[in-house]
């Protein structure tokens, strides 16, 4: 077993909105990050995956709040800092983030490298522009992007160009933890292929510790991550091997989620339909049973009413469900 | 370079189409109208006008202008032709004056009122709007509701209030006119003093109105701007929150630039009633006196002359943007 | 729908702008029930009475008198005809002829009124009094007369055979009468205008036909936008470029001068309240038409678009079910600037003297254009245009109100 480099205890964060309600998006989630290895989390658009990868940087402003649980990033609790530390000592250099919507993630109207200059300067590291262009022309160098693309504005690049312009200043610090929110679904398929291949290629050169993945997609992850964490209104509802989920998943909600994915015809291409009927709960007022209880296909009485915990494996896959792995097994294969 | 002049050019083009357009439909409008518009305008003005011969002068001079009885192509032409020689024929509630000599004051009046205080209140505007997205809090809270009374307050009931509370009722400064109506227009410090103290009230109630619709904009603008994805990755990339503001309100004020761009007509529109208000001896206390006094070329002028100084001003902020935003050029270059 | 709603009414921005608004309406459609005297009768013989309640004093006479022992009635009764300037123009005057300034007290009206009747005499010369002061002081000198009498006051008529005139009854100081006894009273709360007309009255007729100008005009300029901003952005190709290519022409060219142009080719006679409604919304549909637009463009290749179109449904059908209700909330929005920016468009022209003939109805713009030709803000006439911008403010202020707190629900990404 490899170095953690992100362990996450028991993560509780909230966002209030406008109303000033507040939604438990991320809500008591553990997991952990080894050192060379890439963790995949899936789950439907609104059930809470986009707040769990900001509120793994430690880093919270409104309408995102911190209520309880730690985060240890390579042996160092990053939850009980003064932001400005966590701001400069952890974001860029420990943890980095590429957002969901990376199209727009560069500053229209900044040259590229005055925002690497921004970035480098930020992090005290020195460094006069000499130096700073020496050191992107060498990092763009090697993930393959063209010098010229410094002196340019975003707005000059293509899409596919500029995600991989976001994910080279990601990783300019060298993060141990990549975290990287869809970030190849607004893409066209060959730019997706060429991203994925560029996260792939700098977790082996050593440029980031670990990655973890976050898509909608549960076939892109078999082919990207190790491990696979499913989750669901604000929950992790299953963990396991890229494998074991993929292939073989126990929570109906991750059986769902794997049937839920069909090989578009040619000319639908964006139509993505949704096997599972229903929509997530609303998590300003969270069932106090199962959250998935409502939509589930093999949903008993009892599910609405207790709160169900985690069922461990003996390979240490874990599930949250009532039902044991033989009942769940035997289900599916009854249709 | 080569890509901003093929910008400026673009916009150049684009100016001249527009004018062209104006152009014709300052024209043609009044002429779709029924009826002969020379018969019908020399018989309201006979009942104004006591002089026979200065009736039948106009009425001469007016079907010379017009050509009603040539076809309409040729009328236009004839129309062009006088334009361009800066001839839009006789004022008829002020005759013998022309409309060119009437119109020739009122431009410098309404250029040195209007421009300064649109550009004063913009600046002013944006800047309140900006501190109103980044403050939040009481600022935002006490700013807003006013920015939006005074934006959607009329431009005229605010030129009255101003007038009721600093001339009227403070005595501060004069309520009407351009100037003191006992001094003739000269260079002396006495009348370059009654024209600053004329000067304010108009002004700022301009002032105040433009501040009020930019202070939403650019706060709205910003808000959006915050919650951009590059705010997002600046900040987990560690960037200061400080730095990002500059990012941000960079980019928040460049469609304000466009904004005005567009937005120059309307708010023209509510100074020249602002003029009105305070009798200010501009276009629109002009245009005022045309509507008062049934008087065709005087109004046809006016129009033609404020839809050309909209025009050139919106021409100009497009020709700056081009210049401040990066984006703008990377576009013109591919 | 029904969550939509509840949202919507979660706003307080919107509630504010609702309930103002309502308010508004309401008054506008009940007053009239109760006021039913034509807006534009002239009631008043002279201009801008002041707002108040105008009692008939003819009536006053004959209705029944009550005695009320007050004690201050006599103060009061004083201070209504010697004003502190009066009191002031008097210790002028007796100081002019040598009274010293430290026998003078103003305050004391007896003592003040004593000196006065002493030494007053309206034909001594003053040195540099000019003749209009003296006039004022002579004025001064007939209303004080009998200021401190304590008989009451007789009414006479003239006999009709003898034309002699007859002691007919006799108003004490302390004879009172009771308004509702009073068989004419007039309640003026915003007092008449400049051509003797109840204010109010007007005001809420004014506002009615604003509402109702401004309302088809933002129907107008709605559909208008949206229809050409729907074609614009579904059909695309050549039909976006012509209309685009016109949108553009009319957003720069002012709206307001077309505005001019137009009222006036028509003519004061053909401009009535709908004519003006419906020129202002022909000119006025550029924003919808580019703001529709854009909304469709980011809408057409949605999935559900897509898949609409794949089950070979028709244009109008794709228009209707899968894109108008996308764009329904802002179609809403877009309508309320709309007619409040009618609203003000009626009286921006009619301040210009384009506005709706003068005959037969108010609006808010031609209340604002009376005030201003007579002067009413600078003779401090305030009842006669206050009330009327404080009118047009509410309604713009309340549909801007509403406008934001709909544009906060449907728009998320707005927060604050």
């Amino acid at each position: 077993m490899g170095k953690i480099l992100l362990e996450v205890r028991e993560l509780t964060t909230k966002y209030v909105t406008r109303f000033r309600e507040d939604v438990y998006a991320v809500d008591h989630v553990s997991l952990q990050v080894e050192e060379g290895k890439a963790l995949g989390i899936a789950g439907e658009s609104g059930c809470g995956k986009s707040t769990l990868a900001l509120s793994l940087m430690g880093y919270y402003f409104a309408p995102l709040h911190y209520i309880s649980g730690d985060i240890i990033v390579d042996g160092r609790n990053i939850t009980g800092m003064d932001p400005d530390t966590v701001r400069k000592a952890v974001l860029g250099r420990d943890v980095a983030y590429i957002p969901q919507a990376a199209m727009n993630a560069l500053n229209p109207t900044q040259k590229v490298i005055n925002f690497i200059e921004d970035v480098i300067k930020v992090h005290d590291l020195g460094a006069d522009k000499k130096e700073i262009y020496e050191r992107a022309r060498i990092l763009f160098e090697t993930v393959g992007l063209p010098e010229s693309v410094l002196h340019k504005y975003p707005v000059e690049l293509s899409g596919g160009m500029k995600q991989r312009t976001v994910i080279a200043i990601a990783v300019l610090l060298s993060p141990k933890v990549l975290i990287a929110d869809e970030p190849s679904s607004a893409l066209d398929v060959t730019s997706q292929k060429m991203v994925i291949k560029m996260l792939m290629r700098l977790m082996e050169d050593g440029l980031i510790g670990s990655l973890i993945f976050i898509t909608h997609e549960l076939p892109l992850l078999y082919n990207v991550t190790d491990d696979i964490m499913v989750m669901y209104a604000g929950q992790i509802v299953e963990k396991g091997t890229a494998r074991e989920i993929v292939f073989d998943p126990l929570h109906p909600y991750a059986k769902g989620l794997m049937g839920s994915i069909i090989v578009p015809e040619e000319g639908v291409r964006d139509v993505k339909l949704t096997a599972i009927p229903g929509a997530p709960p609303n998590l300003k007022k969270p069932p106090s049973g199962c959250r998935f209880a409502e939509r589930c296909k093999y949903v008993q009485p009892l599910c609405k009413v207790t709160s169900v915990g985690f069922k461990e494996l003996d390979n240490g896959r874990t599930y949250r469900c009532i039902f044991s792995e033989a009942e769940l097994r035997e289900a599916y294969q009854n249709g | 370079m080569k890509a901003y002049r093929k910008y400026f050019l673009k916009k150049l083009g684009w100016f001249a189409i527009t004018f062209v357009f104006a152009f014709v439909l300052n024209f043609t409008l009044p002429r779709l109208m029924p009826g002969d518009p020379v018969a019908a305008i020399v018989a309201r003005l006979a009942q104004g006008l006591s002089d026979a011969s200065g009736v039948q002068a106009i009425y001469q001079q007016y079907s010379e202008l017009f050509g009603t009885n040539k076809p309409m192509y040729e009328q236009f032409f004839i129309y062009i032709g006088n334009v361009l020689r800066g001839d839009f024929g006789f004022s008829f509630s002020q005759y013998p004056r022309t409309v060119a000599d009437t119109l020739k004051s009122s431009i410098l009046w309404t250029i040195g009122l209007q421009f300064p205080a649109i550009i004063v209140g913009w600046i002013i505007g944006n800047v309140l709007g900006a501190l109103a997205a980044y403050l939040k809090g009481g600022f935002d809270k006490v700013l807003m509701p006013l920015s939006i009374f005074a934006s959607n307050f009329p431009a005229y009931g605010m030129a009255v209030i101003f007038m009721v509370i600093f001339g009227v009722a403070l005595e501060w400064f004069p309520t009407s006119g351009g100037y003191g109506f006992d001094l003739i227009p000269e260079f002396s410090w006495n009348f370059i003093k009654s024209v600053i103290t004329h000067y304010q009230l108009p002004f700022w109630s301009i002032v105040v109105i433009a501040i009020g619709g930019q202070a939403i904009g650019m706060r709205s603008m910003a808000i959006y701007e915050l919650n951009a994805d590059y705010v997002k990755f600046a900040r987990f990339m560690g960037i200061k929150d400080r730095k990002i503001i500059g990012y941000v309100f960079r980019n928040a004020m460049l469609p304000q630039v466009t904004g005005l761009a567009l937005s120059i007509g309307t708010m023209f529109g509510g100074a020249l009633i602002t003029e009105i208000v305070f009798s200010y001896p501009g276009l629109g206390y002009t245009l005022l006196n045309g509507v008062m006094g049934q008087d065709y070329p005087l109004i046809s002028a006016s129009t033609l002359l404020i839809t050309l100084m909209v025009l050139l001003a919106n021409f100009t902020i497009e020709i700056l943007y081009g210049i401040i935003d990066p984006r703008i050029k990377a576009a013109q270059a591919d | 729908m029904k969550h939509t709603l509840q949202q919507v009414f979660h706003s307080g921005k919107f509630v504010i702008g609702f309930v103002i608004f309502v308010a508004l309406m309401l008054i506008v459609i009940i007053y009239p029930l109760i006021i039913t005297d034509a807006p534009l009768t002239i009631i008043a013989q002279g201009t801008f009475f002041k707002p108040g309640i105008y009692v008939n004093v003819y009536d006053s006479m004959n209705a029944p008198k009550y005695t009320l022992l007050l004690e201050d009635a006599d103060a009061k009764r004083i201070a209504s005809r010697l004003t502190p300037e009066d009191r002031q123009a008097m210790k002028e005057w007796l100081i002019a002829i040598g009274i010293p300034d430290n026998a003078i007290d103003i305050e004391d009206t007896a003592q003040l009124l004593g000196l006065w009747e002493t030494h007053f005499d309206p034909k001594m010369q003053i040195a540099g009094m000019t003749n209009a002061k003296r006039n004022y002081y002579i004025r001064l000198n007939t209303s004080l007369e009998g200021l401190l009498a304590t008989e009451g006051a007789i009414i006479a008529a003239k006999n009709a055979d003898t034309g002699a005139l007859e002691e007919k009854g006799n108003v004490g100081q302390s004879e009172f009468v009771n308004v509702t006894q009073v068989a004419n009273v007039r309640v003026l709360p915003l007092g008449t205008d400049n051509f003797g007309r109840d204010v109010l009255t007007q005001l809420v007729t004014a506002t009615r036909v604003s509402l109702q100008i401004g309302f088809i005009a933002g129907l107008i300029a709605t559909l208008v936008g949206l229809t050409l901003g729907l074609l614009a952005g579904y059909v695309g190709g050549w039909v976006d470029d012509i209309i685009m290519f016109v949108t553009n022409l009319f957003t720069v060219i002012p709206g307001f001068v077309l505005l001019i142009l137009i009222s006036f080719s028509i003519g004061q006679e053909r401009r009535g309240a709908t004519t003006v409604a419906v020129v202002i919304g022909f000119t006025s549909w550029v924003w919808t038409t580019r703001a529709v637009r854009a909304q469709v463009i980011s809408l057409r290749n949605r999935d559900h678009v897509n898949l609409s179109k794949l089950s070979g449904h028709s244009l109008v059908h794709i228009i209707l079910n899968d894109i108008l209700p996308y764009i329904a909330s802002y179609v809403v929005m877009a309508m309320i600037l709309q007619i409040s920016s009618g609203i003000l468009a009626e009286a921006g022209l009619s301040i210009l003297g384009l506005g709706p003939r003068t005959t037969d109805v108010p609006t808010l713009g031609l209340m604002m254009n009376w005030a201003m030709i007579y002067q009413a803000h600078v003779l401090g006439k305030w009842w006669a245009y206050l009330p009327v911008l404080i009118t047009i403010a509410l309604i713009t202020f309340s549909m801007n109100l509403m406008n934001t707190g709909l544009d906060q629900v449907f728009n998320p990404a707005l927060r604050d």
